[in-house]
């Protein structure tokens, strides 16, 4: 970690960064994110397990991007959401300085957004087992148990929005279910509209989700709504091959093949 | 009591089953009433959410329909919409949302006794599996709420 | 506050025989903003068009739905006459109470509740429309015509006639196609030739004809008036600018026993080759899978003999490129293969032959030249049996319809059989025999009457082989089915006529739709048989389904009209049912975020990018822009936008939201 403060000083000292995206400790003793802006306070980063915000967010929020240009600590969540906010035009190479960090909070150099795109292919974007047992117990439980399980772990939202707010991916200024012509998603926090908002929010991230959890973290309600972007990341290296993050391969949805599967259109 | 009648809402491009369709009545083959055919210029077109308020609205099974593979008048909008489906089917049925009652089809504008086949097909199992009361519920949730105040 | 007018159509009685039109317009006038709903026996005559004129002026109406036929049918008629009224075309819209309704229930209840409800829906639709106004694009005035038989021969030059110029493709060395191969044509037996080839000529010495042989259609992108075709011109290994056309190379060319398609495998060509003595043009191409030189790597004897030095080993395939404003298909048909038929034995015995084949038997520029001598032993056959539908309209080999051409031909085939053969007897097999046309039925009673063909109506159920005579056969259905063997020399099959290879290929390559046949097919059965369902594309001849030469000539010259009637404007009124991002007050500008997710959907590439700027010139925003020349409207942008930033003009979300919402809360 040490590496990583000596490059966010020297960044900052020279003006190369007005601001430095990174982990601090927070008053109650979990790690929260750090916008530092003078290089004396770099002593303040930290990079630990817990680190597990995805402080890409932070890259699309107009009152960072005020700050001027940022250098942001990316461990492999962030550098997978950086990827896939450039594959979507939010970011561009010249606007931000990445530091990675490595598990242990080593400083890995990246020149280039494609450097970043090379590291990630040593590591899978993947569902981990136990995940994917909770994914397949669900999937084997009858279509009411289903219904059942889903309703009632829904039932406890009260659409505070803190999953879209903690999502790197959720950067649009006006949200769908924000929309009112036409009013596309009932606002009030009932059954049907939490569905709705549920199953829009996972169809939006399907093959833009980098599985990073920030969601769930953030929920207040401990709801599971990570298993629903994970089924879709199941589902989009199942069904179509797809390998994770990059600038190249083009949005999941956004492209097709044509032997892609059909056995369900008569 | 009456036997049940489900209330269907069919989602097709205006090109290929739009056309089957016409072709269906230029032929005069019969099919069941309960299906009622929204027009969209493609299959591409149809956004997800219109089918999940076709369910909250009170349909008891949906039809989507366009031209095959490779046939799109678009060239790729059926493309589009296959993958899009793929995914979002996955999820309603993971959500315990019965996917029986989403018919997906191609149906070309040469294949009108196909469009009546997938008709009255899809009446059938919608009627055997009963009204999506389920959902229904879900969706009258608001509607006693408001009321209640 | 809309102002809406629901006008329901009895069509006749095609609607209100199983619908209760009073009823249904009586339900409309209770909808909210319904303010005028009636019913008319004829809604799109004059006086029903009329009525929904003064309506839109009496009821000051803000919008219009007329509940019946197909909107792709008469939304352009009823949108045209709003628009006479004053009302902005596109606040009309058309539900299908026709197609969709009366035709396809009975008279019930639930039948005119649905009609209700398909009301309902487009009312809640048309208060969500906005008014539009056409796009106006540049129109190319260059047609492509792809295939250079008769029918696109016929189009080409009326097209050229009027003024435009037209780009030919044909995919063989030498433009004429089938009707090349014909001897004699019905009802009036004069030389196809001889009818054929001035047109030929004209074509190629035409101005405006710029015609491009050994040459396919690669790739077709655009909309209509500008289209970008790319069109790959297969390498002839001759320098045609050089080459005078001498015979020197074919002359001296070894590879000699290769079957000529001209003559329908009955001859043999060379390898470097013009198809046929009156080909046009009259230079010869490398047919590289029959050249010692490609094959092999030596030979290049033609190279030796061409004095010219028109001999290019080393060309390569090219691709040029090319703007057009209009496309016609002409790529005609084809027939049935050998194996079609084991149970005649076509393909095993030499004597059992195509009508085609016979055709070219019968010709003088023929291989026997125009004796009637038969494959095997070229003796001159004394007994032919024909056999009428062979392959067509035969369920169990896939091929339900009619053929058409068969019944005329045979009939001339058996004449000329007569004609040249006056010992000869000759048999005709039949099912029906379909002679409508224009001195049709004369023709195959003075087959019947005067040259003494005798036609059996039957089907043949076998023929084989025995001491040296075709055995024929089949059954008399009109002597009680009588078994009936004939002892035959020659059996002539009068083959299926069927789709081309690679038609399907080139259907996609066009964005057309075919049927289950692979024909094109056309945009209408009745009102628009030579139009596809992609604007701008036309059909011609026997590719849409097999037909004779006056039919394909007629349809080749109404293909023409229709080319030169869009040329004819000075720019083309586009439909501006096409997408739009959203725009809103700065500083937002646009919901749009840039994602650009929309621009790697669009199938047209007609979604660019909008950089929005500070007074400094500092860019602040990037939004997705439509073009609207490339944008077809098909919508596929606005199912991937999350933030609902693009919509499309015609089929916004907040109509076809209505739309759902109306059709269920009943």
């Amino acid at each position: 970690m040490d590496n990583v403060k000596k490059r966010a000083a020297e960044l900052l000292k020279s003006e190369a960064v007005k601001v430095v995206i990174g982990y601090t400790m927070g008053t109650n003793g979990k790690p929260r994110a750090a916008f530092i802006q003078n290089a004396e306070d770099v002593d303040s980063l930290i990079f630990n397990a817990q680190c597990v915000q995805n402080l890409a967010v932070y890259l699309s929020k107009a009152e960072i991007k005020q700050l001027g240009k940022p250098a942001i600590v990316a461990p492999l969540n962030v550098l997978r959401a950086i990827i896939q906010l450039a594959s979507e035009m939010q970011i561009q190479e010249n606007e931000l300085i990445v530091l990675g960090v490595s598990p242990d909070g080593e400083l890995i150099d990246f020149q280039n957004f494609s450097a970043i795109e090379k590291y990630l292919e040593d590591f899978n974007m993947e569902v981990d087992a136990k995940e994917k047992e909770t994914l397949e117990k669900i999937s084997s439980m009858s279509l009411e148990e289903r219904w059942k399980f889903w309703n009632e772990e829904l039932a406890e939202c009260f659409k505070c929005y803190a999953c879209r707010a903690a999502c790197p991916m959720c950067y649009c200024h006006k949200c769908a279910v924000e929309q009112n012509k036409p009013q596309w998603i009932p606002v009030a926090a009932h059954r049907l509209g939490n569905l709705e908002w549920h199953i829009m929010r996972a169809m939006h991230l399907a093959g833009r989700c980098v599985n990073c959890d920030a969601c769930h973290e953030a929920c207040p309600k401990g709801i599971n709504l990570n298993f629903l972007t994970k089924l879709m990341l199941n589902d989009a290296q199942e069904e179509f091959g797809y390998t994770g993050v990059t600038l190249k391969e083009g949005n999941l949805l956004s492209t097709f093949k044509t032997n892609d599967q059909e056995n369900f259109i008569q | 009591m009456n036997e049940f009648e489900p209330k269907i809402v069919a989602f097709v491009c205006n090109w290929c089953t739009y056309a089957g369709a016409d072709l269906t009545g230029t032929s005069r083959i019969k099919y069941a009433t309960n299906v009622k055919i929204v027009r969209f210029p493609c299959t591409g077109r149809i956004d997800f959410m219109l089918l999940l308020k076709a369910f909250s609205e009170g349909a008891d099974g949906i039809i989507i329909s366009g031209c095959h593979p490779n046939d799109c008048h678009y060239t790729s909008g059926n493309f589009h919409a296959r993958r899009r489906w793929v995914m979002f089917r996955s999820l309603l049925d993971f959500m315990g949302i019965d996917v029986r009652r989403i018919q997906f089809s191609w149906v070309s504008a040469a294949e009108g006794a196909k469009w009546a086949e997938i008709v009255n097909s899809t009446v059938e199992t919608v009627r055997e599996l009963g009204p999506y009361s389920d959902y229904q519920k879900v969706a009258d949730f608001l509607k006693t709420e408001v009321e209640n105040g | 506050m809309s102002r809406i007018g629901v006008f329901v159509c009895h069509c006749g009685e095609n609607i209100s025989a199983t619908v209760d039109v009073e009823k249904v317009a009586q339900a409309a006038a209770g909808f909210d903003d319904v303010v005028h709903s009636v019913d008319y026996k004829y809604m799109c005559s004059d006086p029903g068009q009329t009525l929904i004129k003064q309506a839109i002026k009496e009821h000051n109406l803000t919008g219009v739905v007329v509940a019946a036929c197909s909107p792709r049918m008469h939304e352009p008629t009823f949108r045209k006459a709003c628009a006479e009224a004053g009302l902005n075309g596109y606040m009309c819209e058309m539900t299908n109470l026709r197609e969709h309704c009366s035709w396809v229930h009975d008279r019930t209840e639930e039948t005119t509740e649905k009609a209700i409800d398909l009301v309902r829906m487009l009312v809640e639709k048309v208060k969500n429309n906005k008014p539009l106004e056409p796009i106006l694009v540049p129109i190319t005035k260059t047609a492509l015509v792809i295939g250079g038989g008769i029918a696109g021969i016929q189009t080409s030059l009326d097209i050229a006639n009027c003024g435009h110029k037209v780009i030919l493709v044909e995919k063989e060395p030498s433009i004429g196609g089938h009707m090349s191969q014909l001897s004699e044509t019905f009802p009036t037996l004069d030389c196809s030739q001889c009818i054929l080839t001035p047109r030929m000529v004209e074509v190629a010495q035409h101005p405006n004809i710029e015609l491009i042989t050994y040459a396919e259609l690669d790739s077709l992108e655009g909309y209509i008036g500008n289209f970008k075709a790319k069109i790959r011109k297969k390498a002839k290994s001759v320098d045609h600018s050089v080459c005078t056309g001498c015979g020197d190379c074919w002359g001296k060319c070894p590879s000699k026993k290769i079957p000529s398609e001209f003559n329908a495998g009955l001859g043999s060509r060379t390898a470097i080759y013009v198809p046929f003595p009156q080909a046009v043009p009259n230079k010869p191409v490398i047919d590289k899978s029959n050249c010692n030189y490609y094959q092999k790597g030596k030979c290049k004897i033609c190279e030796k003999f061409c004095k010219p030095g028109a001999i290019r080993f080393d060309q390569e395939d090219e691709i040029v490129e090319a703007e057009v404003g209009a496309v016609v298909v002409t790529t005609g048909f084809d027939v049935v293969k050998p194996e079609f038929f084991p149970e005649y034995g076509y393909g095993k015995y030499k004597d059992v032959i195509t009508g085609l084949q016979f055709e070219r038997l019968a010709s003088a520029s023929g291989p026997t030249l125009g004796e009637i001598r038969r494959p095997s032993d070229e003796k001159v056959p004394e007994k032919v049996v024909f056999i009428a539908c062979a392959g067509s309209r035969d369920p169990a080999k896939g091929i339900n319809y009619c053929s058409k051409i068969c019944c005329m031909y045979t009939a001339k085939h058996a004449m000329l059989y007569q004609h040249k053969v006056h010992t000869g007897k000759s048999f005709v097999f039949y099912m029906d025999i379909r002679a409508a046309g224009k001195n049709y039925d004369e023709f195959v009673r003075r087959a019947i009457e005067e040259d003494k063909v005798n036609y059996i109506r039957g089907r043949v159920s076998t023929v084989y082989e025995k001491d040296g005579k075709l055995i024929v056969k089949g059954a008399d259905t009109l002597m009680n089915g009588e078994p009936i063997e004939i002892e035959a020399d020659m059996v002539v099959l009068a083959s299926a006529g069927i789709s081309n290879p690679g038609s399907e290929e080139l259907a996609q390559k066009l964005h057309v739709s075919y049927d289950r046949y692979k024909f094109f097919a056309e945009a209408h059965p009745k009102l628009k048989p030579v139009e596809t369902n992609t604007a701008g594309i036309f059909l011609a001849g026997a590719c849409q389904a097999p037909k004779d030469i006056p039919e394909t000539v007629g349809m080749a010259s109404g293909a023409a009209s229709k080319v030169a009637a869009l040329f004819s404007q000075p720019e083309l009124k586009r439909e501006p049912l096409i997408a739009v991002v959203n725009r809103q007050m700065p500083p937002v500008f646009s919901s749009c975020v840039g994602c650009f997710l929309c621009e790697t959907a669009c199938p047209y590439n007609a979604i660019g990018r909008e950089e929005i700027k500070d007074r400094n010139g500092n860019v602040i925003k990037t939004l997705a822009r439509v073009n609207e020349g490339l944008c077809q409207g098909c919508g596929t942008c606005v199912a991937f936008c999350r933030t609902k930033s693009i919509d499309i003009q015609g089929f916004s979300n907040e109509q076809m939201y209505s739309e759902v919402m109306a059709l269920l809360n009943d």
